[in-house]
């Protein structure tokens, strides 16, 4: 048995295994490699072959060309991405404890609701929403974007499953010893829900910094657009540089890029345990 | 056990509130509205009627309609077949113990958190037809490089490729915590019985990984059926849908149909067709999963 350790066909197996390895990694960061090092190219060497890894002669004029409407750009993202993820914590924790630790009738059918309508794609319902916000007045306004956003099922499933992790007794003390619900909320179960509190901040932040489709029907004046939009105008132009999409896409990918490196293990275990029932 | 003391109704609604107003405006509303509205030639304007199953008589004898469910029929099939197998495929590699195993994994994993849009820009620079290194780097091997987003038989492929580079990380992670949750007792067992590897694999790591499976498939396919953002990228934005309408996707469709045409009943028609196969792959999920997974192994 011990043997088969060192047999032909098992080094085989490694080496292939190794080389399977180390050629997609090559494959998945080739695209952000290429992103990095053209958006310090001038549009010449961007398209020149034998490509160069390093910047014959390195420039920031691809980032200078950004100044004009990028900076707006990346507030509005900033922005409306802060606010949304806040409201989102707000929403999922006091949902999940409505639905975790207060008796009232129906919970369990209007929770079962709240889950199932994870499955609804938002693209199936946009045309209803799109009329319920412009009938709002809130068409073309952060407002807008906000408003859609603040529910989030996931979220709240999520933070139900950890507060159910809480003992009642704990709740029930507090009670007995005379504690609001709002203070056992605030004073007890945030505080002891801080990892999961993270996990929804990472992956909110992840969704609305990127998210395109929502922004794209909501959104018309330019001074409003968020980040992604006004990368896809670049493409939509005609004759555009290459180099300064390049600097927006690298600009684009920093802030999440940093969250995943410093909360790697929340992504991570998060979505390992999605998969498990 | 049961609460000792009775909640007031106000202050359980004043936790409910915050999130029930937005399910109830922006989702569950919408949601009986979409059915509404497909019955009626709605444009955004006061006017409109009921016109019965019309729109969705139309949908169906309309070519483009059609071509948009065979093309999105057709990126669900490769992208759901690439992102399992290769996300299984890593997940078993990785599974084992050695080092810089962390690595790859936070490697695999870092394009699910990347932006569809920096992504697209990323790919279109790649692949460029003419000026881009894929192509040139082709050429100079001497083999004749395809044109990639802009031919019509290569559009739907390339953007199935980014769908996959993109994503496979994603369905590894998840076939890991599967892997991971295997009860490591059952491959002793095995062990003890005489079961070789091959043995090991089919008879304990596939059936426990069958929960992980069915999720996964689930969340590929109502992904796959979602797929928007690439496709607007890549090819074309607005006036897109790719050579020929070769990468015109329903979602795509129904875009454009409601805020390019104002079509908005015949673009709920289309929505509501969207929901009705979200619902039957969630059903049939459901299904299979009662008769096929063996949570006993888990």
């Amino acid at each position: 048995m011990t043997s088969s350790k060192y047999s032909a066909a098992a080094i085989v197996g490694r080496l292939a295994a190794a080389i399977a390895l180390l050629a997609t990694a090559t494959i998945v960061l080739a695209p952000l490699v290429i992103v990095l090092s053209s958006s310090f190219k001038d549009e010449i060497e961007i398209f020149a072959f034998p490509a160069t890894l390093v910047p014959k002669a390195p420039t920031l004029a691809n980032y200078a060309a950004l100044e004009a409407n990028f900076p707006l750009y990346v507030f509005n993202s900033f922005k409306l991405t802060a606010i949304i993820v806040v409201l989102q914590l707000l929403t999922a924790t006091t949902g999940a404890y409505a639905f975790s630790k207060l008796e009232w009738k129906g919970r369990d059918a209007l929770f079962l609701l709240y889950v199932s309508s994870v499955m609804i794609p938002v693209q199936a319902i946009i045309i209803p929403q799109f009329v319920i916000v412009k009938n709002l007045g809130l068409y073309d306004s952060h407002l807008g974007i906000i408003a859609v956003s603040i529910f989030t099922a996931f979220g709240t499933f999520l933070v139900k499953q950890f507060f159910m992790t809480v003992p009642l007794s704990f709740v029930e003390a507090a009670r007995i010893d005379g504690a609001s619900e709002g203070k056992i909320f605030l004073g007890i179960m945030l505080p002891l829900s801080k990892p999961v509190l993270a996990t929804l901040v990472i992956f909110s932040f992840r969704y609305f910094w990127n998210d395109f489709f929502t922004p794209l029907i909501y959104l018309s004046s330019p001074r409003l657009k968020t980040l992604p939009l006004g990368m896809a105008d670049f493409a939509s132009q005609f004759d555009v540089l290459i180099g300064p999409q390049m600097a927006a896409s690298f600009l684009s990918i920093v802030p999440v890029l940093v969250i995943f490196m410093a909360a790697q293990k929340h992504f991570i275990q998060g979505t390992m345990s999605s998969g498990i029932k | 056990m049961r609460s000792i003391t009775r909640t007031p109704p106000r202050v359980i609604l004043l936790f409910l509130l915050p999130g029930l107003v937005g399910f109830v405006v922006f989702l569950a509303f919408p949601l009986v509205m979409a059915f509404a509205i497909s019955f009626t030639n709605y444009s955004g304007g006061p006017r409109f009627r009921f016109v019965g199953l019309s729109n969705y008589l139309r949908a169906f004898s309309n070519p483009d309609f059609m071509n948009s469910l065979g093309v999105t029929a057709r990126f669900t099939l490769w992208t759901v077949a690439g992102q399992l197998l290769l996300g299984l495929a890593f997940a078993l590699l990785l599974n084992k113990g050695f080092r810089g195993r962390g690595l790859f994994r936070g490697l695999f994993f870092l394009p699910n958190v990347l932006s569809s849009i920096a992504v697209g820009l990323a790919f279109m620079l790649l692949l460029n037809p003419q000026r881009g290194p894929v192509n040139q780097a082709l050429a100079a091997m001497g083999i004749r490089p395809p044109l990639w987003l802009a031919s019509r038989s290569t559009a739907l492929a390339t953007i199935i490729m980014v769908a996959v580079w993109q994503s496979f990380g994603y369905y590894m992670v998840l076939f890991l915590g599967g892997l991971q949750s295997i009860d490591a007792a059952l491959y002793e067992a095995a062990s003890i019985d005489g079961a070789g590897p091959i043995r090991k694999f089919l008879n304990v790591t596939l059936p426990g990984l069958t929960p992980v499976t069915f999720f996964a498939f689930t969340i590929a396919v109502i992904n796959a059926f979602k797929v928007f953002d690439q496709v607007y990228m890549m090819t074309g934005g607005q006036l897109g849908g790719g050579p020929a309408g070769a990468t015109d996707v329903l979602v795509f469709d129904i875009y454009v149909n409601a805020f390019t045409n104002l079509r908005f009943g015949y673009a709920s028609a289309e929505s509501v067709i969207l929901l009705l196969i979200v619902l039957a792959v969630t059903i049939a999920q459901n299904r299979g999963q009662r008769k096929w997974v063996s949570y006993d192994v888990v």
